[in-house]
């Protein structure tokens, strides 16, 4: 079994992060300028999150959709719910993910290119959200 | 000689004595070497035996080597290039140096498989090559001009030719004797590190100017054709590769970004977010104009810029590559991409190495700091774009303040005085380039052990210690972690064999050839040349290319005091990617000697290099 016992589970934990990311202005800001819909397609368990920047929520930057919905993304990542995680701890070369085919991505590669920069704060967001969460066992 | 891959002919040029002529390329040399700065390096070794510890790199007797590799000129993607190779003036050692564009594919073109260069003319002189005649010509009317003023010129020296053209030249810091001038290929590419420009400005080489009309003949082209498309396929569905193409190799800022990779004020800083933010990849968009390609190269990766008004304005030309970013960006501190073109620019048409040149200002610019330059402006300080780019100008011309730049930091440092050693970043006297080995431990092993010095192109370790390369034949791990120590000697060995086959000898593009397989590579090689290569064959090939360059350094003094790196790499950060991290030099070094079979005074041991058919080498090595 993968780190995350169900889907449920990631949502709390990848959507949680992302959804506190949305209020951030310095971060969500800059995600909101690239108007993007970005969808996240995750395996192991099988799950999906989509970040909506073309609309943003209420409260927020932008719109995190938890499981399966009609937008059509533009941009389309794909991973081990595994490798999520550790990516968002910080703990995985991006370069080399994406050469192994551990994530692929397909889209256009100046958008996801800039939000490269913009989404480096999550990783410390993510750490702090788990936390909160008592899930001190994810973060060994 | 091989069905393919090779013209088998080599232009001599004897500059004291103003004569040319073409002889065999010897079927040896392919056989042991391969071709590029394989044969190049041994060329240098036939040339001068032991003498090659003795000779002044800026006196008539120091060669100075050009060479295509067997797959320059077929039009597979990433193989259009050209390595030369001389002994460097910056670092003292055995220099190499490799250039894209089209200089290598004119050369093949034009009947020819390199160039040695011999003696040094009396007056200026520059090189016309075609498939007829090689001719040697007075260049009085050159010298003193820049680099792209000399491209032009001599392109329109063959304005009237057909087929395929290249000029390449040196600029006044070339003429000047820069130890790290650079030459020019076709105002957009550069044989940019050690100082091969500096050689030529020695010899009064002012350039040369090729046309060729004949694509060398590959062994099975039908197979080569196939390569062609299959590759080209791949490249497209390869995300580094894409990166390339979209934001040229600057799109490794932001990447860098994650892993702690980019050096910033003369690798003091951690982090630096706000100014990265302003000069990564899509910041250069602002300026961009067109993008332009190497040789038959699908990747196209170099980025054309023009900066059209206020102080840094520039002329529409070559955008500035990740190392020059980073060198003078990152490292200097320096945030305005208007800056950076200019600072691009002015290197490039003055004829400098952007990375020594950048990593030098950086260090004098610490130094200024920390008051050891008292005759420095008092606005030279980080940040300060305008004092850093007077500083450039004047270094070509050894002039004012730029005369302490235009020695490289190791020489510099030694005029300053002995507290300015603690903000050098150099190996063997060449400026460790843009990638923090406490990022990558591997990448302090390699800068160590490398042979032109801190170097990220001579071998393979970056991009397998950071994943964007995979060669499972060499049955390493499955992937590293950067910031650990564990296993990395192993991985270097590796990496520089190869490395010296596919950066050195074949020629491939380092970058480019994250599209090719294993298959891919030895498939291409088997097609262009007819010849039965294997990936073992091949390693076999580099390793002792790697001994002969080693040998090259060891009669030039290089011991195991010299693999080492400077305390300003090992000194661990308190932010960023890297943070707390830094290289077990000693255990990666033990290992590393043990593998390569080094004696303690880092000498190759006996056998290993009479195994490697090194074994003239012996007596030089070992004269009791």
């Amino acid at each position: 079994m993968g780190v995350f016992k169900d889907a449920e589970q990631l949502y709390q934990c990848i959507a949680g992060m992302m959804e506190i990311c949305s209020e951030d202005q310095a971060m969500g800001g800059k995600i909101r300028e690239a108007e993007l819909v970005i969808r996240f397609v995750y395996s192991d368990p099988d799950s999906q999150i989509t970040v909506d920047a073309k609309n943003p929520a209420p409260h927020g930057y932008f719109t995190v959709y938890r499981g399966e919905n009609d937008l059509e993304p533009e941009v389309v990542m794909e991973m081990k719910a595994d490798v999520a995680h550790r990516f968002w701890l910080g703990k995985v070369n991006l370069v080399s993910a994406l050469t192994r085919g551990e994530m692929k991505a397909r889209g256009p590669i100046p958008k996801i290119m800039k939000l490269l920069p913009a989404i480096k704060p999550a990783f410390a967001i993510y750490t702090r959200h788990l936390q909160n969460l008592g899930y001190q066992d994810l973060l060994a | 000689m091989s069905a393919g891959g090779y013209t088998g002919k080599l232009l001599w040029v004897d500059l004291t004595a103003g004569t040319t002529g073409v002889r065999p390329l010897d079927p040896g040399y392919i056989k042991d070497y391969l071709g590029g700065s394989g044969i190049g390096a041994k060329i240098l070794v036939d040339l001068l035996g032991s003498e090659f510890g003795r000779v002044d790199p800026f006196s008539a007797q120091n060669p100075l080597v050009f060479m295509t590799g067997p797959l320059t000129g077929s039009g597979l993607p990433a193989t259009g290039r050209l390595s030369a190779c001389s002994k460097s003036p910056l670092t003292g050692i055995y220099g190499e140096s490799s250039v894209g564009g089209s200089l290598g594919a004119a050369l093949k073109y034009a009947g020819l498989d390199g160039i040695v260069i011999t003696g040094a003319a009396a007056r200026p002189s520059y090189l016309k090559i075609n498939p007829r005649e090689a001719l040697l010509l007075p260049a009085e009317n050159l010298w003193g001009l820049d680099t792209y003023q000399t491209c032009d010129l001599l392109m329109a020296e063959v304005a009237e030719e057909r087929g395929l053209k290249a000029a390449a030249c040196i600029g006044p810091a070339g003429e000047n004797l820069v130890p790290f001038a650079s030459v020019a290929v076709n105002k957009g590419h550069f044989l940019g590190r050690t100082g091969i420009g500096a050689v030529m400005g020695a010899k009064k080489l002012k350039g040369l100017v090729v046309s060729g009309r004949t694509a060398p003949p590959s062994a099975d082209e039908a197979a080569v054709s196939l390569l062609k498309k299959s590759i080209t396929a791949g490249m497209k569905e390869n995300i580094v590769l894409q990166s390339l193409h979209v934001y040229g190799t600057n799109s490794a800022l932001d990447l860098a970004l994650f892993s702690g990779d980019v050096p910033i004020r003369n690798w003091a800083l951690g982090e630096w977010n706000e100014g990265i933010a302003k000069i990564n990849g899509p910041s250069f968009d602002a300026v961009l104009t067109g993008r332009k390609t190497c040789f038959a190269c699908p990747v196209v990766c170099k980025r054309e810029v023009e900066v059209t008004e206020g102080p840094f304005r520039t002329g529409r030309g070559p955008g500035p590559e990740y190392e020059t970013v980073a060198s003078f960006g990152t490292m200097c501190l320096i945030d305005s991409v208007e800056a950076l073109c200019k600072l691009n620019e002015t290197c490039n048409r003055l004829g400098m190495d952007t990375i020594t040149a950048g990593a030098t200002a950086a260090f004098l610019l610490e130094a200024a700091e920390n008051g050891l330059l008292p005759d420095t402006p008092p606005g030279f300080s980080f940040g300060n774009a305008p004092a850093v780019l007077e500083m450039v100008k004047e270094a070509a011309y050894r002039r004012g303040g730029g005369s302490l730049l235009a020695a490289g930091s190791r020489e510099a440092a030694r005029r300053v005085g002995p507290a300015a050693k603690a903000f050098l970043t150099t190996v063997k006297g060449l400026e460790a380039p843009m990638h923090d080995p406490r990022a990558g431990h591997g990448m302090g092993l390699a800068y160590a052990t490398g042979y032109r010095g801190a170097c990220h192109m001579s071998d393979l370790t970056m991009g397998i210690e950071q994943g964007s390369s995979l060669f499972p034949g060499l049955e390493l791990p499955d992937c590293y972690e950067g910031q650990s120590s564990l296993g990395k000697a192993a991985m270097v060995a590796a990496a520089q064999d190869l490395g010296s086959i596919l950066g050195g000898a074949a020629i491939f593009c380092l970058l480019g050839v994250t599209g090719y397989s294993e298959a891919d590579i030895v498939g291409a090689l088997q097609a262009v040349t007819g010849e039965d290569h294997t990936l073992e064959s091949l390693l076999e090939q580099g390793r002792r290319i790697w001994y002969l360059k080693r040998v090259l350094n060891n009669l030039c003094g290089v011991s195991r005091e010299d693999d080492q790196l400077p305390p300003r790499l090992l000194q661990p950060l308190d932010t960023g990617g890297a943070a707390g991290s830094v290289p077990d030099m000693e255990l990666m070094l033990s290992e590393y000697y043990v593998l390569r079979d080094l004696s303690p005074r880092g000498l190759p041991g006996v056998e290993t290099l009479r195994k490697l058919g090194l074994g003239f080498a012996v007596p030089w090595l070992y004269p009791d």
